[in-house]
Formats: structure tokens, C-alpha cells, sequence
């Protein structure tokens, strides 16, 4: 009866009008489900959002100076950088914003994916925060060349180098990318449309549809089927987030302040430098952000030609077909969908974990003074990255064991399989790696455990 | 007599679905064709014969034994080989489209982007890069002059 009585004020101001007692009373019950697995990784997404906010904000205020042109990018970032009170707190606090949501957004999706929180009926939350995932790497990106500065052109060059690829259409992409058959001011004045207009709308039209339907659907359960508890969403969960809002704030902000050129790792760092001079030579140590290292990685395992093709055709047609079987996940987990546990795409998690890691190291040339010019330097690297890679896995395998219970290691094992075979005993990466992916099927297929890994097993 | 009835209408009705569904293609084709168009750039324009190398760039290739030119909208890659020869490439690595340098030490073309080298011909030596780089005419005058012409040699 209470809950139906005319409220005055602004409230029974705006409910007699728009009706907003429903939607206060499904806040009221909405709860997020705790108790079968760590609630640590329920904050990632609103983790991410607030960086995005950050980002937002930190943008406009550098459009304020700003001024994209041949004579006007570079000066203005400089400008920004050493004249503007506070410019360079604001570009650092953009520039590590823009890295720390592209981290939490990464580690959400694994999260995502190993939880299995895909399963129906979220599929559509997978769907829409893989778009997303997608337009955080365009961001990144188109706002990379922003600056105009030369690691910036030369990055570019490379990246939209590899849209000429895509069959057909590829040649008119890159011109339509490029404004142009080079990178040139063209091709910043797209990315800044991009960057600031097109990229923003389609980024509010995802996230609101990726947030409409986890509000409707809530957040995913532990797949046990057991009764988890509930957590009330308004006011403890809520408070949680902008408790942890704050701490991210305070961390990037110390950031910006102690490192305000970034940590200066590869692929991390926005020291502006010399300006971009399209007839200049590309010079060693050219690395894109450190997100698109196991691409640029990738690309240099590949040979000239391979399968009738020239070698990165071939590299991004793998590259295409991974994010594409990626995207589609909740609908090849069919042991996920029926409320199971699938071993074996849990192990698949892991198994990308460590491809993407070994690459990602390797690319950034770890174990070498210097950019490695010989094969000899570019063996230390390997070694050294298989090392670390191994390491890594040795921890997380022990963990998957010993906390988790988990007993199905097939495709994992391939994956650091292909890595010591090629980082340990220099066999060629591409070669090995065909090797370790018929001998797996074979094995898989073999001992009907294509089956076991796709079943339920025992897993926590 | 209801059946022929239906059957008419089912005819008509097929018929309007199918002339709007052409209207609403033509319509979007009349709205999507305008803006593919407005984003597809226009052909550089630039002169179309021999570019003669600037007093700056020719200084700039003494010194350096290479020099990157502009020439009809191409990087090309002007460069002095050991037999003090001036020859020219495209300076754009056929892997990624990074710009190459000469490297003259080792006597080869170098794309410091993916590690891919090149003899003096363009032609590949190691690395990623699929095909060699496109040669173009260069000559160097008495007075020291250097000219490229924009045809692959």
C-alpha cells in the first residue's frame, strides 16, 4: 500500500510523469551474485567503463588546444605538452587511462571467457563487449598517429598496410583508410574524425546495449548450479565499484605525475619526439602499442609466400580467423550452453593466454640489449621468452591443479609445446607450429578425448 | 472462387513486396554510392615526367650515400652504390609498406620495420617481405645533377 502512495516532491514530480517507481524497485531486488567464485572479477567491466569515462573527459579537454594539420598536430601536442598549466598532466592521464582500460577490458574478457559467463543466455554480452573490445583497439589505434610524430606515422603505415589484404575490397580500404595510397595528413584528418566522432558514437551504442542487457539479465552465476548467494546490488555492490573508482583514480593520477611519458616499455611509451617526415627511414625499434605486439610479431614468423599466398595475407587470414572463432565462443561451447562444465574451452583460455604472451614478449625484443638484426640475437630472444613464457605456466598450471582441481591440459600443453620446441631448440615457429596442431588433433581425435574436453569434468 | 480470389491477391501482394523492395535497395544504393564515393580519395596530382632532385636532396645523398624523394606521390629510394652509381627504388617495403634505407656497409636495402633486406637490385634477401622493390630510372648528370624518372626501370 506504501509503496503505491503518491510520492511528493521531485520524485512524485518526475514518477507521475515518466513512471520511475518500476525501475526504482528493480534496483531495489537487483543482487549480484557472490560465493562460488572470487568477486574480484565483477568489477573489471565497471573498471573499464571508468576509464572510458576518463577518457571522455581527459579528450575534450585536449580537443580544447588540439588542431589537427601538417604544420599544427605535432606543435599542439607539444604545445600542450610543455606550455598548457596542467597540459601534460592531462595528456598523461589520457595517454594511461587509455592503457589501463584497454588492460582491464583484456583481462575482463578472459575472465569472461573462463568463467563461462557467455552461456546463454548472455550471448549477446559476449557479442557486444567483443565489439567493444574491437573499438578500444580502434581507439587505440586512431589515436596513436594523433600526436604525428614519427613512431606514430610508421606505425600506421604498417597497420593500415594490412587492410590491402582483405579479398576484393582491400585496395579501396586502404584508400579510403588512408585518404590516399600513402599515409599522409589525409590520413589524419580520418583518424581524427574517427578518433573524436565516429569511433564515440558507435563505442555509446554498444556499451549502452552491452549494459541494457546485463542490467536486464544480470550478472552470470557460477556455472555449479548451486543456489549462489546474492549481494545487493543498491547500495553494497554499487558502493564496492566507486570505492574501487577511486583507488583507480588515485592510481592513475600517481601515475601521470611519477611517469607522465609512460613506463617506457615497449609498446608503452608517448614520449612525443622527433615530428613524423614521410621521407625519413623507418628506424629500428619501431613497435606498435603494446596490445598489437602478437600481431606484429606474428607477421614476421610468417615467410614471404605460404600456401600460394604472400606471407601476411596469409598471417592476417589466421589472425581473422582466430578473433573470428573467438567472437563466436558461446555458440561452440555446447557442454557451456547446457550448464556444464567444458573443460576443454577452459583449457583453451589458458592455451591463447600463453601463445599471446610468448608473442607478445618476443616482440618486444626481451633478452637483447638492442633490437635484434640477425637470427642469432633473434634466437636469445626466444629462448629467453620461452623461458619466461614456461614460468608463467608452470605457476598457472600448479594453480589450475592444486586450487582449482582442473585435469585437462591437452591443448595448453600443445600451446607451450609449440612455444619450447621453437624458443628451446630454434625450430621454425610456423613449421612447429603446424606440427603441434596435427599431432594435437590427432591425439584428440585419437583418444576420443575431443569429447572428454568438451564435456564436464572435474573443474571448479 | 475464394481460392483464385486469394491467389490474386497473394500475386498482387508479391508483386507490391517486390517493387518495394527494389524501390528500398535503389534508395539505399542512391544514398550509400554518393558517400563511398566522397570517401574514395582522388588521384594525386603531380608532374608526371623526370623529377630533378633538389640542391638539398643531392647534398643530403652525398652525404648519407642515400636520399628519400617524393615523386608522383611514391617514396622512392635515390641511393649511391659501391660503384658510385646513383639508382633508385621504391622506398616502400613490400611487407608493410615501411619505408627501406640503403645501408651502405653491407651494401643492401634495409626495412628496419620487420627486418626484411633487399639487394641493390630491390631484389629480396631475407625476411618477411613477398615481393622485390620496383626499380625506377635515375641519372646523374656532369654538373651533378640527379634525375628520376617515374617509370619502374
Amino acid at each position: 500500500m506504501s509503496a503505491t502512495a503518491p510520492r511528493s516532491g521531485l520524485f512524485g514530480w518526475l514518477d507521475e510523469r515518466y513512471g520511475i517507481s518500476p525501475l526504482i524497485e528493480f534496483l531495489r531486488h537487483k543482487e549480484v551474485p557472490i560465493g562460488a567464485h572470487p568477486m574480484v572479477w565483477y568489477y573489471l567491466g565497471g573498471m573499464t567503463l571508468f576509464f572510458f569515462v576518463v577518457q571522455i573527459i581527459t579528450g575534450v579537454l585536449l580537443l580544447m588546444y588540439y588542431q589537427p594539420g601538417e604544420a599544427t598536430s605535432y606543435e599542439s601536442i607539444r604545445y600542450i605538452a610543455t606550455k598548457v598549466p596542467f597540459g601534460w598532466l592531462i595528456r598523461a592521464i589520457h595517454c594511461w587511462s587509455a592503457h589501463l582500460m584497454i588492460m582491464s577490458l583484456v583481462v575482463h574478457m578472459f575472465s569472461t571467457m573462463l568463467l563461462k559467463a557467455y552461456r546463454p543466455p548472455r550471448e549477446l554480452t559476449w557479442l557486444t563487449g567483443f565489439g567493444l573490445f574491437g573499438i578500444a583497439l580502434g581507439f587505440g589505434f586512431s589515436g596513436y598517429l594523433l600526436p604525428w610524430n614519427e613512431l606514430s606515422y610508421f606505425a600506421t603505415a604498417v597497420g593500415t598496410d594490412s587492410v590491402k589484404s582483405v579479398p576484393v575490397i582491400g585496395h579501396w580500404l586502404l584508400l579510403v583508410m588512408r585518404g590516399g595510397e600513402d599515409v599522409s595528413i589525409n590520413t589524419l584528418y580520418r583518424f581524427f574524425a574517427g578518433h573524436v566522432v565516429i569511433l564515440p558514437l558507435i563505442c555509446a551504442g554498444l556499451i549502452s546495449v552491452h549494459l541494457l542487457v546485463i542490467q536486464r539479465q544480470g550478472m552470470a552465476p557460477p556455472i555449479h548450479g548451486e543456489t549462489a548467494r546474492g549481494m545487493p546490488f543498491f547500495p553494497n555492490f554499487a558502493l564496492r565499484d566507486l570505492l574501487l573508482w577511486l583507488v583507480c583514480l588515485t592510481t592513475l593520477a600517481m601515475l601521470a605525475v611519477l611517469l607522465p611519458y609512460g613506463p617506457g616499455l615497449p609498446g608503452m611509451e608517448w614520449e612525443l619526439g622527433s615530428k613524423a617526415n614521410p621521407l625519413a627511414p623507418a628506424y629500428p625499434g619501431i613497435k606498435p602499442e603494446w596490445y598489437f605486439l602478437w600481431i606484429y610479431q606474428l607477421l614476421k614468423e610468417f615467410p614471404a609466400h605460404l600456401l600460394g599466398m604472400e606471407g601476411p595475407e596469409v598471417c592476417l587470414l589466421v589472425v581473422s580467423l582466430l578473433m573470428g572463432v573467438w567472437a563466436v565462443i558461446p555458440w561452440l561451447d555446447r557442454t557451456a550452453q547446457r550448464g556444464r562444465h567444458s573443460p576443454g574451452f577452459t583449457d583453451l583460455g589458458f592455451a591463447v593466454i600463453y601463445f599471446l604472451t610468448f608473442l607478445t614478449l618476443k616482440a618486444a625484443d626481451l633478452g637483447v640489449a638492442e633490437t635484434p638484426t640477425n637470427d642469432a640475437e633473434t634466437a636469445v630472444v626466444a629462448t629467453f621468452c620461452a623461458y619466461i613464457t614456461l614460468g608463467v605456466a608452470v605457476v598457472a598450471t600448479l594453480t589450475r591443479v592444486l586450487v582449482y582441481h582442473h585435469r585437462w591440459f591437452v591443448l595448453s600443453a600443445a600451446a607451450l609445446a609449440h612455444i619450447a620446441l621453437h624458443g628451446l631448440l630454434g625450430w621454425s615457429y610456423l613449421t612447429v607450429g603446424a606440427v603441434v596442431a596435427v599431432v594435437t588433433a590427432v591425439v584428440l581425435v585419437a583418444s576420443g578425448q575431443l569429447r572428454t574436453g568438451a564435456e564436464a569434468g572435474v573443474e571448479s | 472462387m475464394e481460392s483464385s480470389t486469394d491467389a490474386a491477391k497473394h500475386t498482387r501482394r508479391s508483386f507490391l513486396d517486390l517493387v518495394l523492395g527494389i524501390g528500398a535497395t535503389g534508395w539505399l544504393a542512391s544514398v550509400l554510392y554518393p558517400v563511398i564515393r566522397y570517401l574514395t580519395p582522388l588521384p594525386s596530382a603531380g608532374p608526371s615526367g623526370p623529377v630533378k632532385l633538389s640542391a638539398d636532396q643531392v647534398k643530403t645523398l652525398d652525404k648519407e650515400r642515400f636520399v628519400i624523394v617524393p615523386v608522383q606521390g611514391k617514396r622512392i629510394l635515390v641511393f649511391q652504390d659501391p660503384a658510385q652509381n646513383v639508382r633508385a627504388l621504391d622506398a616502400r617495403c613490400t611487407h608493410e609498406g615501411c619505408t627501406v634505407q640503403f645501408v651502405p656497409g653491407e651494401s643492401v636495402i634495409w626495412c628496419a620495420c620487420h627486418n626484411g633486406r633487399f639487394d641493390l637490385d630491390g631484389r629480396v634477401l631475407s625476411g618477411p617481405p613477398p615481393r622485390p622493390l620496383s626499380q625506377y630510372l635515375a641519372r646523374q648528370d656532369a654538373e651533378g645533377g640527379v634525375t628520376v624518372t617515374p617509370q619502374t626501370a
